[in-house]
């Protein structure tokens, strides 16, 4: 049985059928071939599939399909306004705060979530803010710095 | 996963007419990230899965010093730990959810989900097994409540009858204090090896510790040694040790018995030693 | 220089923060089918019978193949390996069939309808037992098998490899010393982790040809072991590799390609496709070995290591045919960055039932050097000694011997350590923590690393120059985030003198870049950056032979500067290089040369294999990479949590030829080796693994961050590209030793075994606190 939803990625509606065994995750990758989203682990531990769903930072890979009826989502491909990037995204290359670049759409999504809510978070709101994201090459250093460094300049100010 | 479908009630008249349907081939969903990970896994292979977000009437949480903290289903752990009440009256509470999984977790994920799962390390179930919280059932033959001590019963056994759903969780409000306290491998993003919480009400202690028997329990021994007499630093070792004697923790990949039982008496040791 | 030294953006960035990188799993195939496996429930069992008929009559299933499909065995070194099952099984999760089907679900639902009958085989769950004479076989047949003439499998026992290493008099040394200790620690399994599960597609086209999409560190050395197996020419066989999300050595060699090949070659001109679950990554990709180390030192009074004795036993799992290498290489490390005359090293690979054993970050030296470093505490503790002291006396200085006798011409060991101890403040105590029961120590641990690689093993690079002076720089040394892409357009900017923006670099596809071994052993800044270098020159000289025509001079007198050629005594007489970029125009509008490509073809010079009997060669690899961490820790006595509140990161890095991508591979390192120090086991239970997933097996996040501070010491390599070594791997060796020292210091608990858990940690105080 398939189910007919409708949403919006990154402002862009959508309409679609899909069945209830399908996440958002693989509606993203497969459905869409928006395919910044990563999967790593496929069970809410790992952040790669980390987006923006009403708001808020959510697991892409724990979201069925028929729950996206009305939603907005946002991905990493939305981040940058066409080839201007986002102050997150450039201060992530300034910091090289990417290695592998394999978690660095989820941990983008993490960031600019964090910042909206909180656009001047102490270094442990990070930290606490981020810990659902995990990367293997950087050992977080300068993805905290590169974080830090735009919460300084305060462009998330509302 | 194996194909379900998707039901979307919009009451919980519906919700419940649903359950009492399908019965065991169905189950609720709220947050997701738990249903999800296990219907993945082929753990659970329901036929029909009743997502519960629709239902207005489940959100929110509420409190008033004369009715207490009400938590509707639908309540996230975010917003319970990001409570401005929760966070006033209940700081147990809130630390417990704020401890859950990571933030895109809690974005999503309920208290309510965390207590109908029972599981024996449930983080919420510690401090709302102290605070005597109730659960709210709604069913076919209209609501029931139920102490949460005698809401679950075992590991994922809760004593629910066909076609019930739990609605919220009621928390009497009690001038407290105390602590919760998540022993994990890793400070965050971790399941406990061991959480427990023990509060001072009315001059009554009460301790309740996660992940050492099949389900949460309160350690009505400990709770009446400290009752019975002023809290020295002797009386604390002795709590502390008589509360090792109260549970049956396991080994397992997470850690071995011993160790257990020692973090349950550190537990016990540590937060009594703040209200001493 | 003006390009190298500098931190220049990664090449890859842009791509990466807007998720327009493409990974394996990311690109998009018309038609794709889906391959799942089904895997063996028994850590070793012979297969009776296998029933695929329900799988196949399932609709939408196009193929299911077993281990009968193709028999050829494959591996790196030694060729011990089945893709699937033939015969028997000899690990838990071992692939005995596979299907490919029209969706994952279809393919997932044909797997569980295959029946296999099994009869269970007694098992090897530990590598010293398996080398015991009463042990199961695991491979009856493995005298019969290929293996790389430095390998040496034994006839009727679990050993794949043993290697010897006899140097000096080592009995001599052990009767004459003043004291002598014994030591032995374990080191479990650990895996990889990178956030990418591996993923790979396979499409084979009616005319023969074969292309594989794989997220692979080694493409050439995928197509070389696939086209063996499956007896393909090279010709006809294309490896292509896209962004790779992490390797650590876990995408180094083969393992799933191998089973999607053949169902690919029943399905021509369909993509047939397969990417881990992260729990098939825990259980089914290669992990780390586990190890048995023993080490004797014979110690003089005044702190010198006069001998050193020392047994090696690896768990290599089911299949060792990348494992040897391991094996061999801690050999040849086997006492770490310290001078000793006289050692007695055996160094065995042993078969088990358990996971596949392949290269991880440091290629056996993480694991020795939890040892080593260790040990060296403990030998300083024994004869009231400061570790640093110990370290001094013995740390290998320019000149001295390495184990295999290698005379080693730059060191940077002692400056290494020198500089470490002071920012780790080491002669100090630590600030106190504020509680009683948080006690906090400092450790410092050293290590070194070579690329244990052939001694004959090739890397080539080219530079196309396009027509407006830009370049495009082919090679196949891969970028899995360490940066090498990024690299290689610095050393080549440097040699033609222009900004590394003008540089596009393109890898991975084993039919349009040329030729690398492997990107592996911390090798590719000095392999492929050496090709590199020469491939720039062979251009600017290809463009100088040229332009002597045009400036009527001899070539001797040209030179490049920012991009122009340039006279030596009329500079203002310069020419843009690319108008040389197709060659030459001459007045009469002929044309002379043709568009210029530069070549680079590179062999490390003079590496000479060990000998079989004694291990000794006089230079098995190109150099040695050294250096030391420090760690400061906090431990809680009444949880027995371990907090890393600091770890400071000194290595010879010879050159750094980009500050800020150097100090990214220090960093994660630290943290990766933390990991291994206190969280990372894969719990091994009668082959099954335990903990396949994220919920048990935990990497740090976030939270766990210490402080980090890296630092090099820049003693040029003289053969390296502009000075460089490599120094991917050896910045995470010592950091687990240094934790465990630090522990140590702090609570004057020894822990012979990783990882340093909480529970493990209270054990020990307990049994500290009966002895008192």
């Amino acid at each position: 049985m398939e189910y007919r939803v409708r949403f919006y990625v990154n402002n862009e509606p959508i309409e679609l059928s899909v069945p209830a065994n399908r996440t958002l995750l693989s509606v993203l990758r497969e459905d869409l071939a928006l395919t910044g989203t990563k999967e790593g682990c496929g069970a809410g531990e790992c952040g790669a599939c980390t987006i923006i769903m009403d708001g808020k930072a959510v697991n892409a890979c724990l979201i069925l399909a028929p729950e996206l009826d009305g939603k907005h989502i946002e991905t990493v491909e939305g981040l940058a306004n066409g080839s201007e990037l986002s102050p997150l995204q450039e201060s992530f290359i300034e910091h090289m705060a990417l290695q592998c670049g394999f978690c660095t759409p989820g941990m983008l999504m993490s960031a600019e979530s964090l910042l909206r809510e909180n656009p001047h978070p102490t270094r442990a709101e990070i930290v606490d803010a981020m810990s659902g994201n995990l990367c293997r090459c950087t050992g977080y250093k300068k993805i905290v710095e590169a974080i830090e460094a735009v919460a300084e300049k305060g462009v998330y100010e509302k | 996963m194996k194909e379900f479908q998707y039901l979307l009630p919009h009451t919980v008249a519906e919700a419940v007419a649903l359950k009492e349907k399908y019965d065991k081939a169905a189950v609720f969903m709220a947050g997701a990230t738990d249903v999800v990970v296990r219907m993945r896994d082929y753990l659970l292979t329901p036929e029909y899965v009743i997502d519960l977000k629709a239902i207005p009437e489940l959100g929110g949480i509420t409190f008033s010093k004369e009715k207490g903290l009400h938590i509707g289903a639908l309540a996230t752990m975010n917003e319970i730990c990001a409570d401005e009440n929760v966070k006033q009256y209940y700081p147990t509470l809130a630390k417990a959810a704020g401890s859950v999984g990571s933030k895109q977790v809690r974005n999503r994920a309920t208290c309510i989900g965390n207590i109908v799962n029972a599981s024996p390390l449930a983080d919420t179930a510690t401090p709302l097994y102290c605070y005597d919280a109730i659960v709210e059932i709604a069913g076919p033959n209209g609501t029931r409540e139920l102490p949460i001590t005698e809401f679950i019963l075992f590991v994922r056994k809760v004593a629910l009858e066909r076609g019930e759903m739990v609605t919220g969780i009621r928390v009497p409000f009690k001038e407290a204090q105390g602590e919760f306290c998540k022993i994990s491998r890793r400070d965050q993003v971790d399941l406990s090896t061991v959480c427990g919480t023990v509060l001072k009400i009315d001059g009554t202690y009460r301790v309740a510790m996660g992940s050492v028997a099949p389900q949460p329990r309160r350690l009505p021994k400990t709770e009446a040694l400290l009752n019975g007499a002023p809290l020295t630093p002797e009386r604390i070792e002795e709590a502390a040790q008589l509360a090792t004697t109260e549970v049956s923790p396991i080994d397992d990949v997470r850690a071995d018995k011993q160790y257990r039982l020692d973090m349950v008496a550190y537990i016990v040791r540590n937060a009594l030693g703040k209200l001493a | 220089m003006k390009v190298v030294g500098t931190s220049v953006e990664r090449l890859d960035a842009v791509k990466k923060v807007t998720g327009t990188a493409q990974f394996a799993d990311d690109i998009q195939f018309s038609r794709p089918l889906f391959a799942q496996v089904k895997r063996s429930p028994y850590p070793h069992a012979k297969i009776l019978r296998i029933d695929t008929s329900k799988a196949k009559a399932l609709e939408g299933v196009r193929c299911v193949i077993t281990g009968d499909y193709y028999k050829k065995r494959s591996g790196l070194y030694l060729e011990d390996k089945n893709f699937l099952a033939v015969g028997t099984a000899k690990f838990r999760g071992e692939p005995v069939a596979a299907v490919a089907a029209e969706s994952k679900e279809i393919a997932e639902e044909a797997c569980r309808l295959i029946e296999v009958e099994y009869e269970e085989l007694p098992a090897v769950f530990d590598a010293l037992e398996g080398m015991k004479p009463d042990a199961p076989l695991i491979h009856p047949d493995l005298h019969t098998y290929k293996v790389a003439p430095i390998f040496y499998p034994q006839k009727g026992t679990n050993i794949s490899h043993h290697y010897v290493l006899r140097k000096g008099d080592p009995d001599k040394a052990f009767a004459e010393a003043d004291r002598v200790f014994d030591n032995s620690f374990y080191i479990p399994h650990v895996q990889h982790v990178p956030i990418e599960p591996h993923a790979c597609t396979a499409q084979y086209m009616p005319d023969g040809e074969l292309t594989i999409w794989a997220a692979c560190q080694s493409p050439f050395a995928v197509r070389r072991a696939l086209a063996e197996t499956f007896d393909f020419p090279l010709n006809k066989i294309r490896v292509i590799s896209k962004a790779v999300g992490g390797g650590f050595g876990c995408k180094a060699g083969t393992t799933l390609e191998g089973i999607v090949i053949p169902l690919a070659m029943l399905c021509p001109g369909r993509p047939v496709k397969l990417t881990y679950t992260r729990e098939d990554e825990f259980q089914y990709a290669y992990v780390r070995q586990g190890l048995h180390i023993r080490i004797q030192t014979a110690v003089r009074k005044d702190g010198k290591i006069i001998g050193s004795r020392n047994t090696l036993a690896w768990d290599g799992g089911a299949y060792t045919e990348y494992g040897v290498n391991i094996v061999k290489a801690a050999g040849w490390g086997c006492v770490g960055p310290y001078d000793i005359d006289n050692i007695a090293t055996d160094s065995y690979c042993v078969y088990t039932n358990h996971p596949v054993g392949g290269p991880y970050r440091g290629f056996g030296m993480s694991e020795i050097h939890f040892a080593i470093e260790q040990n060296l505490d403990m030998v300083a503790n024994e004869m009231d000694i400061s570790p640093l002291d110990i370290r001094r006396i013995n740390g290998i200085r320019e000149g001295g011997i390495s184990a295999t006798g290698q005379k080693i011409e730059v060191a940077g060991y002692q400056e290494c350590l020198e500089r470490a101890a002071q920012l780790l403040e080491y002669d100090k105590p630590c600030e106190p923590s504020g509680s009683p029961t948080k006690l906090r120590g400092k450790g410092l641990a050293g290590g070194w690393k070579a690329p244990s690689m052939p001694t004959d093993v090739a890397s080539s690079v080219i530079i196309r120059m396009n027509e407006d002076g830009t370049f495009v720089l082919l090679c196949s040394c891969h970028d899995m985030g360490q940066g090498s892409d990024t690299v290689m357009a610095q050393i080549a900017a440097e040699t033609l003198t222009v900004d590394p923006s003008k540089i596009t670099v393109r890898t991975g596809d084993t039919d349009h870049t040329p030729y690398e071994w492997q990107t592996v052993a911390s090798r590719s800044t000095y392999c492929a950056g050496n090709a590199t270098k020469l491939a720039a020159e062979d251009l600017r000289n290809k463009i100088l032979e040229v332009a002597q025509i045009k400036l009527g001079t001899w070539k001797n007198d040209l030179y490049l500067e920012d991009g122009y050629v340039c006279r030596k005594f009329y500079p203002d007489m310069k020419v843009p290089m690319s108008t040389f970029a197709l060659g030459l125009s001459l007045p009469d509008q002929s044309g002379i040369a043709g568009p210029m490509i530069g070549v680079g073809s590179f062999t490390v010079p003079n590496n000479i294999a060990a000998d079989i009997k004694t291990g000794l060669s006089p230079k098995p690899v190109a150099f040695w990479t050294m250096g030391v961490n420090g760690a400061e820790v906090e431990v809680d006595t009444e949880t027995g949590k371990i907090k890393v509140l600091k770890m400071v990161s000194v290595f010879d890095a010879g050159k750094v030829i980009n500050p800020q991508m150097y100090e990214g591979q220090a960093e994660g390192a630290m943290v990766q080796a933390m990991g291994t120090a206190l969280y990372e086991e894969l719990k091994l239970d009668h082959g099954r693994v335990m903990n396949p997933s994220f919920v048990d097996y935990k990497i740090p996040t976030f939270d766990d961050m210490p402080e980090l501070v890296v630092e090099a010491v820049e003693k040029a390599e003289p053969t390296g590209p502009y000075g460089a070594r490599g120094i991917g791997e050896i910045v995470m060796v010592p950091g687990a030793p240094a934790i465990a020292n630090a522990v140590a210091n702090a609570i004057g608990c020894r822990f012979l075994r990783m990882p340093l858990t909480p529970d493990v940690v209270l054990a020990a105080l307990r049994e500290k606190n009966k002895k008192q």
